[in-house]
């Protein structure tokens, strides 16, 4: 009919296809901060008692060193755990982007 | 009449031919006359204007259909004022709709249209929008359930349906759905976003409109007085204009026009030129054609149809009556469309202080009973049909006239897109023809409108290359938007009517918008999130296995909890990946539903307020 509808009709039928890179950064960017918040809260609360009665800083979350080598929790181990969760959040965002980006493409063919 | 020396001699008169001394016709005429070109006018009636005519009888003015002036082009503001500036009045709108003796604002108002329906007529209109709301009738095929799926079928029965039959004499059910949404189109809803998201630089879009619509400029004397005006510069330029001429052929000769045969002063004549504007209508111009276009054209041309419209003028006796520029008339029992109160548009159109001049507006069809029924009875029945709908006392009535205008209004039917679309191709082979106009094109141009195809096709004849029909079409309606948006010096803002633009594309902020509402597909963002996710866990499993037994294994191994039969073993990591599949698949599937519907609610609401804002000026699109 006429521009309008036409503008009007792509903004309703349009499907959005979700830019990757900026995924993967934000996705990146939000792990990283996580853990190193996560990490940092932690060392401030200070060490807790466990089970056995003994005094020490985030044991669960210390765990995550058997998946990020080099990783603590102490302030260092925040910097480390940010990079590692920066550079899974980033792979893991991108993946879903690209991913989905695939399949409207796929799904639109 | 003059004819050219040259076409004496056989030679090309480089004249610009103009057909119809109306807005289009004078525009293109005065906007040649700047740039320096001789054009000839030729006027089939004896005053110029068009239906923007002022008639003058005894000394009382009257206007056919009321021009309010007001535009978004500017250079036909720039037009306006360069001609008359402080020939113009400003006046304040107010048209309210008469019904049932009772006076309802237009735009309406709550409390008005409660006291004047009552509170039981106010309620059932509340239900019965918000039945329409609720279960709309669809399909949405016709302009009665169009009109009352938006605002309900009481206020539509009330309010739209017999105004809507008077002005176009055919039944709401026979009118289609999206005649009434072009009519009615307002404010695209990509614009209504943008305002919404940027709250219009600072003003509100309420101030907006209401500038626009609540105030308008009018000639003192009258909207002819604009084109009376314009006649006298042209002429006064040297150019020619010709009343009464009755152009009845249009000599082709390949892809050219030779000349038009003018009946006048008993005789005809041919006037040739180099090129030709025609504002005539559509229909008559294709019969005039010679040698006749192919039948499907004049086919073509015959079934497009026009309203024709007549204004019984009375005079009263009285210095107030209302204080309405016009008023809408609903009562299903009288034929009177609309009422103009001319003295409410500029004082000085009624020469007597103690005394009131009406204009009794009837749509009709030419050849119908109202269209030929004598001067004498339709004042009569004008007298009478004001007297039944209580506005004023018929005896107060001192004098009238009537004034009948042919095809006031083109008629957009099931039809005519097809029609015009054979016709347009025809024409195109010719290649010093231009199409002008509201009746030249065939097209529901306002004065404005039909004034830029005017200075467009003026300029395309100085080398441009204008697409004419793209004026008022990719342009929103002008009520709607902000004064000045096309600043036209060199018409830069027109760059959209070029034809070299194909396909318009959305500005860079409307791309955007459309990019940031698009919806996320449900599917495809589930199907990513819960591979990614299946993904991860099995990964995760695989390397704890690789890596050996630590006290993550216990830990990890906790995931069993939530995935039963989950173990840190190579058939525990393809469980994990299912499982982790299937929850990553149900939050990415709600994720984007939730997106979605809040982008919709979104989306939802600034739609509805658009519609609402269409809605305040329904009636004036009719």
């Amino acid at each position: 009919m006429t521009k309008q509808k036409t503008e009007e009709e792509k903004l309703l039928q349009a499907v959005a296809l979700l830019n990757a890179k900026s995924m993967g950064l934000v996705f990146g960017i939000l792990l990283g901060l996580l853990i190193f918040i996560a990490t940092n809260w932690l060392l401030v609360k200070g060490p807790q008692p466990n089970s056995a009665g003994e005094y020490v800083v985030g044991p669960h979350l210390g765990l995550l060193s058997q998946f990020f080598i080099g990783y603590s929790v102490s302030f260092l181990g925040s910097v480390v755990g940010f990079i590692y969760g920066f550079a899974l959040g980033t792979i893991t965002g991108t993946f879903v982007g690209w991913l989905y980006n695939r399949i409207v493409m796929f799904r639109q063919r | 009449m003059t004819d050219g020396p040259d076409s004496r001699n056989g030679l090309t008169d480089e004249r610009v031919v103009i057909i119809g001394g109306g807005p289009a016709g004078l525009t293109a005429a005065y906007e040649l006359s700047r740039a320096g070109r001789k054009t000839i006018v030729l006027e089939k009636d004896d005053i110029v204007g068009g239906i923007a005519r002022t008639v003058n009888y005894k000394g009382y003015r009257f206007d056919i259909g009321g021009h309010r002036f007001f535009t978004k082009v500017k250079a036909v503001e720039d037009l306006w004022e360069e001609v008359l500036g402080a020939d113009f009045v400003e006046r304040k709108r107010l048209s309210r709709i008469y019904y049932n003796k009772k006076f309802f604002y237009y735009p309406f108002k709550i409390m008005n249209a409660v006291f004047g329906l009552g509170i039981w007529n106010s309620f059932m209109i509340v239900v019965s929008y918000l039945k329409a709301q609720a279960f709309p009738d669809l399909p949405e095929e016709t302009f009665d359930k169009w009109v009352s799926n938006r605002f309900g079928k009481r206020l539509y029965e009330l309010f739209f349906k017999t105004y809507t039959e008077k002005v176009w004499g055919i039944p709401c059910t026979e009118i289609s759905a999206e005649w009434a949404a072009q009519r009615i189109k307002g404010l695209s809803l990509l614009e209504a976003m943008k305002n919404a998201l940027l709250k219009n630089r600072g003003r509100s879009r309420e101030d907006v409109i209401k500038t626009l619509i609540d105030s308008f400029h009018y000639p003192r004397l009258g909207p002819g007085m604009m084109w009376e005006a314009i006649a006298q510069r042209i002429t006064g330029d040297g150019s020619d204009l010709v009343m009464n001429a009755d152009v009845c052929r249009l000599r082709v000769s390949g892809a050219k026009v030779e000349s038009v045969t003018v009946r006048h002063g008993g005789g005809e004549r041919d006037v040739r030129g180099s090129h030709f504007i025609s504002s005539m209508p559509v229909r008559e111009l294709i019969g005039a054609i010679y040698p006749p276009p192919p039948d499907e054209v004049v086919k073509a041309a015959n079934d497009l149809k026009y309203r024709d419209f007549l204004t019984v003028s009375l005079i009263i006796d009285t210095p107030v009556l209302c204080p309405d520029n016009w008023i809408y008339i609903h009562d299903p029992g009288v034929r009177l469309g609309r009422i103009q109160n001319f003295k409410n548009w500029s004082e000085e159109m009624v020469p007597d202080p103690e005394k009131t001049c009406l204009g009794l507006e009837y749509f009709c069809f030419e050849g119908d009973g109202l269209w030929t029924m004598s001067d004498r009875d339709l004042i009569e029945l004008g007298k009478k049909e004001l007297g039944m709908i209580g506005l004023c006392d018929p005896s107060l009535v001192v004098d009238g006239t009537v004034v009948r205008m042919p095809k006031a209004y083109p008629v957009y039917d099931s039809t005519y897109r097809e029609s015009l679309a054979t016709i347009r191709g025809y024409l195109s082979g010719i290649d010093n023809l231009q199409l002008v106009g509201r009746n030249g094109m065939h097209k529901y141009n306002n004065q404005d409108h039909s004034m830029l195809t005017a200075m467009l096709a003026a300029r395309n004849i100085s080398g441009a290359d204008y697409d004419l029909w793209r004026v008022n079409t990719d342009q929103e309606y002008h009520e709607e938007g902000e004064a000045g948006d096309y600043g036209l010096s060199e018409y830069e803002g027109l760059s959209s009517t070029q034809p070299r633009v194909p396909e318009s594309v959305p500005r860079p902020i409307e791309q955007a918008i459309i990019k940031a509402f698009a919806r996320l597909d449900k599917l495809a963002f589930a199907l990513s999130v819960g591979t990614v996710s299946g993904l991860a866990v099995f990964m995760a499993t695989i390397f704890l296995i690789l890596k050996g037994g630590t006290e993550a294994y216990k830990y990890v191994g906790l995931l069993n909890q939530y995935f039963a039969g989950y173990t840190i073993s190579i058939e525990g990591a393809f469980m994990g990946f299912g499982y982790s599949f299937f929850w990553g698949f149900i939050f990415g599937w709600l994720f984007a539903y939730m997106r979605n519907f809040l982008t919709g609610i979104f989306i939802f609401k600034i739609k509805r307020e658009r519609e609402l804002s269409s809605f305040k000026n329904f009636i004036d699109y009719i």
